[in-house]
C-alpha cells in the first residue's frame, strides 16, 4: 500500500512503513536533513493535513506540544494516509536517494586502527562533496553512517575513511574482520546537508575545516571542490588525531598544498607529542592562527565535543553562526 | 445580606509611583493574588492585574478605550489608542495599510538591515558597547522614523523625544483630590511637542502639495476626497503615539530579550547559533518583560461586575499586561527567562479591538536587528562590572546594557 505525500506542490508516493523524508528524497524533493535518527530536529515539519504515525521521534526533539501543533519528524514519521507536509520543502531538487550495491575495490590500512574502503559502483552515484552513504552491516542488519571523501565527479568509486572500534559489530565484526575485495556491499545514499553551497551562490571567501580522527574524510572532498572552484582561496585544514600513528594522506593533501599556495594542510597531536607535528587541540591551534574569522566559513567534523568546541572557537573569531557547518550525526565511531 | 471576605487593601495606599516604576512586579504579585482587579489610590484608577481579568476587559462589550489621565494630558485628542467609533475606525485604516504583513514583507528587510549593519559598523570592532544607546533604541528609532518620512531627524532626536514624552506619559501619580501630584512632570513632554511641531509642521506642508510613499504622507492622503487631506490637528496626536510607543518599545523589547538571555547563557547559545529561534526568543522576552507593562485603558460604558467587583458606568479600568504575563496560573516561574517554556499566547500586544496595530513590524524589526547584531558578534557577552537596572511602570526595559567580545 502506498500513500501520496504532498509537498511544496509536489506529490511523491510513500510506501506504509517508509518515512517522510526518505520517500522525498528518494523522489528528488530535497528537505533539510541531518542525522536521520530523530535528534537533530532538523527535519521538522508541518503535518497540514493527514495523520502521521511519529514512530521513534524521541520527546526531547518532537515535545507533546509540537505533536499537538502539528509538527512531525520527517526523518521519523510514518503516513496513516494521504498528507500534505509544509514547512520543510523549499522546492529545491536534491540528489535522489538510492539503494546502492557496491563492490569492495581495495581495503587498506592507512593508519593507526584506519581503514580506506574503495566500493565500485556499477552506476554512477549523484551527489555532493561531504554527504555520506549508509552501509548495512551484513547478517546484522545494523546500519552505518560514513562520510565520502570524493568529489562529485568521482561519481564510481567511494571513498570511505573507517576507524576500528574494539567490539564494535560493523568494524571489528567486519569492516577490520572478513571484509576483502570483491565482496558485495549493500548501501544507501547519498544523506545529510553537509556540503558546500551550489556553485552559484559560493562567495569563494576564505574556509576553515577541521577533522578529529576519520572526521577529516568529508573535509578532504569539500576542500578539493572549493580548490577546484577557486584555486586561489584561503583554506585552512585541521586534521586533529592522538598521535602520529593516527595520521593519514599526508602526501596527498601536501600534494594540494603544492599545487594551491591558499590551501594549508596542519596536522595536530593531542596526546602523543612529536616535534615534526602540532600539539594540543586543533580547535585551539586555529584560534591561535587566526585573528579574526569574519566573513569566514567553518566545516565540523568529528567526536561531538570537538564539533562544540569548533563552534565556540569559531564564533570566538567572530565567524557568522550562519557560516558554521557541521557533521551532526554520531560518529560511527562511537556506535562501532 | 451577604457578607464576602474582602481582602484587606489598605497596603494599596502606601504604594508609591516612585517603587511602581523602580519594580512593579511586587506589588503586581500582590494584587494579582488578592484583588486582580483593584482602586490603586497613586494611580487613581482601577487596575486589572491577572491575564484573565486583563482579557476579559480588553475584550468585553461592556467596555471601550480610555486613555490614561496623563496620556491625555500628553497627546490630546484623538490618539489612536484613546477613541472609539467612527473615528477609532477611521484612524485605524489610515495606519494599518503601512502595517499588514504583506505589505510590510514587502520592504523590511531592506529599511531595517542596513540600518542594523550601519549602526553595528560604528562599534563593532570596539569590544565594547552599551548596547541600550549604542543599537536597541537607534535602530528601532532610524527604522520607524525612515518609514514616517522622518529621515532628516536624526536618531538622537527621536530618542529624546520618545523619552520626554514616555516620562510624561506616565507621569501618573495623583492625589487625593484626584489632581496630578507632580504637574511640573508634563512639562518635558510639552516641550518635546513644541519641537516635533515646528519640525514635523513644514513636511505636513510638503507633504500635502507633494505626497511621497513616506507613511504620515499617506495618513494625509489616504481615503480623502482628490484635493482633501486629514486635518493636521486631527492626526498630531496619534504621530505622538507613534513618536512614543512605536519609538520606544521595539528598543525596549530588544533590549529586554537580550537581557533575558543572558540570564540563560546556554539559551543565548542556542539562539546565536539558530537564528530561527530568534522570533520565540523575542516573544519570550516580551513576556518576561512586557515594554507596553501598564500604558493603556478601558472604560465601562454600563454597569458591570468584573472579578467580583461592581463597576458602575464610566469606570476607567487600566490594563497591566506587564504583570498579566507574569501570572502564574499561566505561566510556570514567570519571573525567569526562559526561551523553551511553552509557547502559550501572552499579551504583550495588548487584546481586542485596540491591539498593537504594529506588532507584525515590531517582530520583524527586533528580528532583524537580533540576526545582524548576533551575525556580527557571535562571542557577545554581558559586561559584569556593570549591573542592568530596569526602569519603568507604564513602559518598562533595561535602562542599560554593557557587553564585551573578544576582537
Amino acid at each position: 500500500m502506498t500513500f501520496a505525500v504532498s509537498v511544496g506542490g509536489r506529490r511523491v508516493e510513500c510506501a506504509a512503513g517508509q518515512t517522510l523524508l526518505d520517500a522525498c528524497l528518494r523522489a528528488g524533493v530535497w528537505m533539510p536533513n541531518s542525522c536521520n535518527q530523530g535528534t537533530c530536529g532538523t527535519c521538522k515539519l508541518t503535518v497540514l493535513s493527514g495523520e502521521v504515525d511519529h514512530g521513534a521521534s524521541p520527546l526531547d526533539t518532537l515535545t507533546v506540544e509540537e505533536r499537538g501543533a502539528g509538527l512531525a519528524l520527517a526523518c521519523q514519521a510514518r503516513p496513516l494516509g494521504d498528507v500534505t507536509v509544509g514547512g520543510g520543502a523549499e522546492g529545491r531538487t536534491t540528489h535522489p536517494l538510492r539503494d546502492l550495491s557496491a563492490t569492495v575495490l581495495e581495503v587498506a590500512d592507512i593508519a593507526r586502527d584506519t581503514r580506506r574502503v574503495l566500493l565500485g559502483l556499477a552506476e554512477p552515484l549523484a551527489f555532493e562533496a561531504g554527504q555520506y552513504v549508509e552501509l548495512v552491516v551484513p547478517g546484522s542488519g545494523a546500519r552505518r553512517q560514513y562520510s565520502l571523501a570524493n568529489t562529485a565527479d568521482e561519481d564510481k568509486v567511494l571513498e570511505l575513511h573507517v576507524r576500528r572500534v574494539p567490539g564494535g559489530v560493523a568494524t571489528d565484526g567486519w569492516l577490520f574482520a572478513g571484509l576483502a575485495a570483491g565482496d558485495t556491499v549493500s548501501a544507501t545514499g547519498p544523506l545529510g546537508d553537509f556540503h558546500l553551497p551550489p556553485e552559484t551562490e559560493d562567495d569563494g571567501g576564505p574556509m576553515v575545516l577541521i577533522g578529529g580522527g576519520t572526521g577529516l574524510a568529508p573535509l578532504v572532498g569539500i576542500a578539493r571542490t572549493a580548490l577546484r572552484r577557486q584555486p586561489g582561496r584561503q583554506v585552512l585544514l585541521y586534521h586533529g588525531v592522538r598521535g602520529a600513528a593516527d595520521l593519514y594522506d599526508l602526501e596527498r593533501l601536501g600534494e594540494l598544498a603544492e599545487e594551491h599556495r591558499g590551501f594549508e594542510f596542519v596536522p595536530v597531536l593531542s596526546e602523543e607529542p612529536d616535534p615534526a607535528y602540532r600539539g594540543g587541540f586543533p580547535t585551539d591551534a586555529f584560534v591561535e592562527d587566526v585573528g579574526s574569522a569574519r566573513g569566514w566559513s567553518g566545516w565540523l567534523c568529528g567526536p561531538p565535543p570537538m564539533v562544540e568546541a569548533g563552534v565556540k572557537a569559531f564564533k570566538r573569531r567572530r565567524m557568522a553562526p550562519r557560516h558554521i557547518h557541521r557533521e551532526k550525526f554520531t560518529p560511527a565511531d562511537a556506535l562501532g | 445580606m451577604t457578607t464576602t471576605e474582602r481582602p484587606d487593601l489598605t497596603w494599596l495606599n502606601d504604594v508609591t509611583m516612585t517603587e511602581l516604576e523602580r519594580n512593579p512586579y511586587q506589588a503586581y504579585e500582590r494584587l494579582r493574588a488578592e484583588a486582580p482587579l483593584a482602586y490603586v489610590p497613586v494611580l487613581g484608577s482601577y487596575v486589572a492585574s491577572t491575564a484573565e481579568v486583563c482579557r476579559e476587559v480588553a475584550t468585553s462589550p461592556d467596555f471601550e478605550a480610555v486613555i490614561t489621565p496623563a496620556g491625555g494630558r500628553t497627546f490630546g485628542h484623538p490618539a489612536i489608542i484613546g477613541v472609539n467609533g467612527d473615528i477609532h475606525a477611521d484612524l485605524r485604516s489610515m495606519v494599518e495599510p503601512a502595517l499588514q504583513p504583506v505589505e510590510v514583507d514587502r520592504w523590511i528587510e531592506d529599511l531595517v538591515r542596513p540600518i542594523a549593519r550601519r549602526y553595528l559598523e560604528r562599534f563593532e570592532n570596539d569590544g565594547r558597547a552599551e548596547l541600550v544607546a549604542q543599537y536597541c533604541e537607534p535602530v528601532s528609532v532610524r527604522s520607524l522614523g525612515d518609514l514616517l518620512g522622518l529621515q532628516d531627524v536624526d536618531s538622537d532626536k527621536l530618542r529624546e523625544w520618545f523619552a520626554k514624552l514616555s516620562r510624561s506619559f506616565t507621569n501618573a501619580a495623583v492625589d487625593e483630590n484626584g489632581e496630578f501630584a507632580n504637574p511640573e512632570g508634563f512639562a518635558e513632554g510639552d516641550q518635546a511637542k513644541a519641537e516635533i511641531r515646528a519640525i514635523v509642521d513644514p513636511l505636513i506642508d510638503r507633504w500635502i502639495e507633494h505626497p511621497d510613499d513616506s507613511a504620515i504622507s499617506h495618513w494625509l492622503h489616504d481615503g480623502m476626497p482628490p484635493g482633501q487631506t486629514r486635518d493636521r490637528e486631527y492626526i498630531y496626536p496619534t504621530i505622538y503615539v507613534y513618536l512614543l510607543g512605536a519609538m520606544q518599545e521595539p528598543g525596549h523589547g530588544m533590549a529586554s530579550t537580550l537581557v533575558g538571555l543572558f540570564s540563560r547563557p546556554e539559551q543565548l547559545e542556542e539562539v546565536v547559533d539558530d537564528p530561527a529561534l530568534i522570533p520565540r526568543a523575542i516573544s519570550e522576552g516580551l513576556r518576561w518583560t512586557s515594554p507596553i507593562w501598564s500604558a493603556t485603558a478601558r472604560i465601562s460604558t454600563k454597569p458591570v461586575t468584573i472579578a467580583g467587583v461592581d463597576l458602575p458606568e464610566g469606570t476607567p479600568v487600566m490594563l497591566s499586561y506587564g504583570s498579566a504575563n507574569h501570572d502564574t496560573g499561566q505561566y510556570e516561574a514567570p519571573s525567569t527567562y526562559d526561551l523553551h517554556r511553552p509557547p502559550l499566547p501572552h499579551l504583550a500586544f495588548g487584546a481586542g479591538n485596540h491591539a498593537c496595530a504594529g506588532i507584525y513590524f515590531a517582530n520583524h524589526v527586533m528580528r532583524i536587528a537580533l540576526e545582524e547584531l548576533f551575525e556580527a558578534i557571535p562571542n557577545l557577552e554581558r559586561d559584569t562590572r556593570e549591573g542592568v537596572e530596569f526602569w519603568g511602570w507604564g513602559f518598562r526595559g533595561p535602562t542599560s546594557l554593557h557587553v564585551t567580545w573578544e576582537v
